[in-house]
């Protein structure tokens, strides 16, 4: 089953005060790490706005100039600067060399090249901070393959249109489709027109399963109009189409018990939604918008990552350029920029570039956050 | 000395470079100094500079790969503010051969050149390829 990873919502502990919410996840739960794991509390709050405290270093906000000598700083929150970043632990390789005076290719003899000194300190200034973090793995228990969402039409009822997909499903659980439905709580929707009524339909646990929905269960879309069903409405919360894909129990022998006397536990669901667009021939195509993923009460966004898929450290191979960091072309790439998805870079790697810039190295849009991915394929 | 301590990196792109190299371009390191390179990137095919070998040095500084390989007076975006970390050897040595194959006269080295290449390509091309054989035929 796919391994997924939550950026936004990651409370990690290093780093306070807690980043401010992302815009579109307006109904977040309560945080939920601390207490599912053994983390301490996050530390209270510095009295006013600060910086992440990440991993190894202190970042400080962005600074207008040249950073040395630190004390001139009309800095309101005195920070930690320290000289040549030797905090740093292992930062003492290549990647950093403008912070180690040793310039050692003096002479250059008949090249030409004149004799290029590191500069005194970083050029320009240090970049904005980000969240660096590391990525905290989830199983979910059924997974919608998104690329293989279909509506096709009814053949006994040529009004009617079916969906089909393919699935996997660790557990038994359930199916259930809505038209036009907004997410009123935690997994819980409300169909806008109340007479197009959802259809659930119960599945086996299982890996590749074709999902077809059966005949005459289907819904006449005449009833929408085209402009509706091609984008989601109501600030982005109704969307035409909607999958949730729900597992009943990770364990089945309490059968049961499960149907009334297990109120709370929270569903582990993934909601799969989608825009309908007519195309040239009149049928329609289903484009996926986004799927969120319920485990624990927590909810994800699931979003793709570039690189990821020829990346893993556990059968990394020295000589394949595919899965080693690109900048130093040595370690297995572990760690993910955001918010364009590379997955690239090392980690030391990561902490190295963001001293001196704040572009993705694969696409140079601004980084907004690292998130460090560790694949462990033995414990699949 | 200059040679110990050559990162990983630096080693990886050198072997590779020398096992495969790029069509056109071939790019050897000094052995004085191992971020020191003598480069030669043949005229593309279809270009003016067709049939001529040109020579260029290359050098890594110690900032490399955080900052872009040394190659003279190259007007080349990717070496200078749009540099990144991704970018190797060879991928600097492909985008000056592309340069050749499409040179660019609104950011050129020379300003008279570019004035005569916009003004009358077809004669500017003549002279890019008299000086192609006159300086640039082997040897």
């Amino acid at each position: 089953m796919g391994n997924f990873w939550s950026g936004r919502r990651r409370h990690n502990y290093f780093h306070y005060p807690p980043p401010p919410p992302p815009p579109h996840h307006h109904h977040l739960p309560p945080p939920y790490y601390y207490s599912a794991e053994s983390h301490p509390p996050p530390p209270p709050p510095p009295p006013s706005q600060g910086y992440f405290i990440t991993n190894t270093y202190v970042t400080p906000p962005p600074l207008p100039a040249p950073p040395l000598p630190p004390t001139s700083h009309p800095q309101a929150h005195s920070f930690s600067y320290p000289n040549g970043y030797s905090n740093c632990p292992n930062y003492g390789n290549s990647m950093t060399g403008r912070y180690q005076y040793q310039p050692y290719y003096v002479n250059q003899g008949t090249s030409g090249w004149p004799a290029i000194r590191p500069t005194a300190g970083p050029a320009n200034p240090p970049p904005p901070y980000v969240d660096h973090q590391a990525a905290k793995k989830v199983k979910n228990d059924v997974n919608v393959h998104k690329d293989t969402l279909r509506l096709e039409v009814d053949e006994r009822n040529p009004d009617h249109h079916l969906v089909s997909f393919v699935f996997d499903a660790l557990y038994d659980g359930s199916i259930t489709i809505f038209y036009f439905a907004k997410e009123v709580e935690t997994c819980k929707f409300i169909p806008l027109f109340p007479e197009v009524e959802p259809v659930r339909i119960p599945f086996h646990k299982g890996a590749g399963q074709n999902f077809c929905q059966t005949s005459g269960t289907g819904i006449d879309l005449g009833f929408f109009a085209l402009d509706d069903l091609s984008k989601p409405s109501e600030g982005e919360d109704v969307f035409p189409l909607i999958i949730c894909a729900e597992t009943y129990s990770r364990t089945p022998s309490a059968d049961e018990n499960l149907s009334e006397s297990t109120p709370d536990v929270s569903p582990n669901m993934q909601i799969t939604q989608a825009v309908l667009e007519k195309n040239g021939s009149g049928s329609f195509q289903v484009k996926v918008v986004r799927q969120i993923l319920w485990i624990d009460g927590a909810r994800y966004e699931l979003r793709e990552l570039y690189g990821i898929g020829s990346s893993t450290a556990a059968d990394f191979n020295d000589s394949d350029p595919g899965k080693e960091c690109v900048i130093c072309m040595t370690e297995p790439k572990d760690t993910a920029v955001l918010p364009c998805r590379h997955m690239c870079m090392c980690s030391e790697c990561a902490k190295a570039l963001r001293l001196q810039s704040n572009k993705c190295p694969i696409c140079r849009q601004s980084i907004e956050e690292l998130i460090e991915i560790k694949i462990n394929n033995s414990n699949q | 000395m200059a040679n110990s301590n050559l990162p990983r990196r630096i080693i990886k792109e050198t072997q590779r470079l020398l096992s495969e190299p790029a069509p056109g371009i071939s790019a050897s390191p000094s052995e004085d100094n191992m971020r020191y390179f003598n480069v030669m990137i043949l005229g593309p095919t279809q270009s003016p500079y067709e049939g001529g070998v040109f020579k260029l040095e290359l050098f890594l500084p110690e900032e490399y790969p955080m900052a872009a390989p040394k190659l003279g007076r190259i007007c080349l975006d990717i070496l200078k503010d749009k540099w990144s970390p991704a970018l190797q050897i060879r991928t600097v040595l492909l985008s000056i051969q592309a340069l050749l194959s499409a040179p660019n006269p609104d950011d050129p080295l020379s300003e008279n050149i570019a004035k005569h290449w916009k003004s009358n390509e077809a004669e500017a091309v003549e002279t890019a390829k008299e000086w192609t054989r006159l300086y640039a035929s082997g040897a």
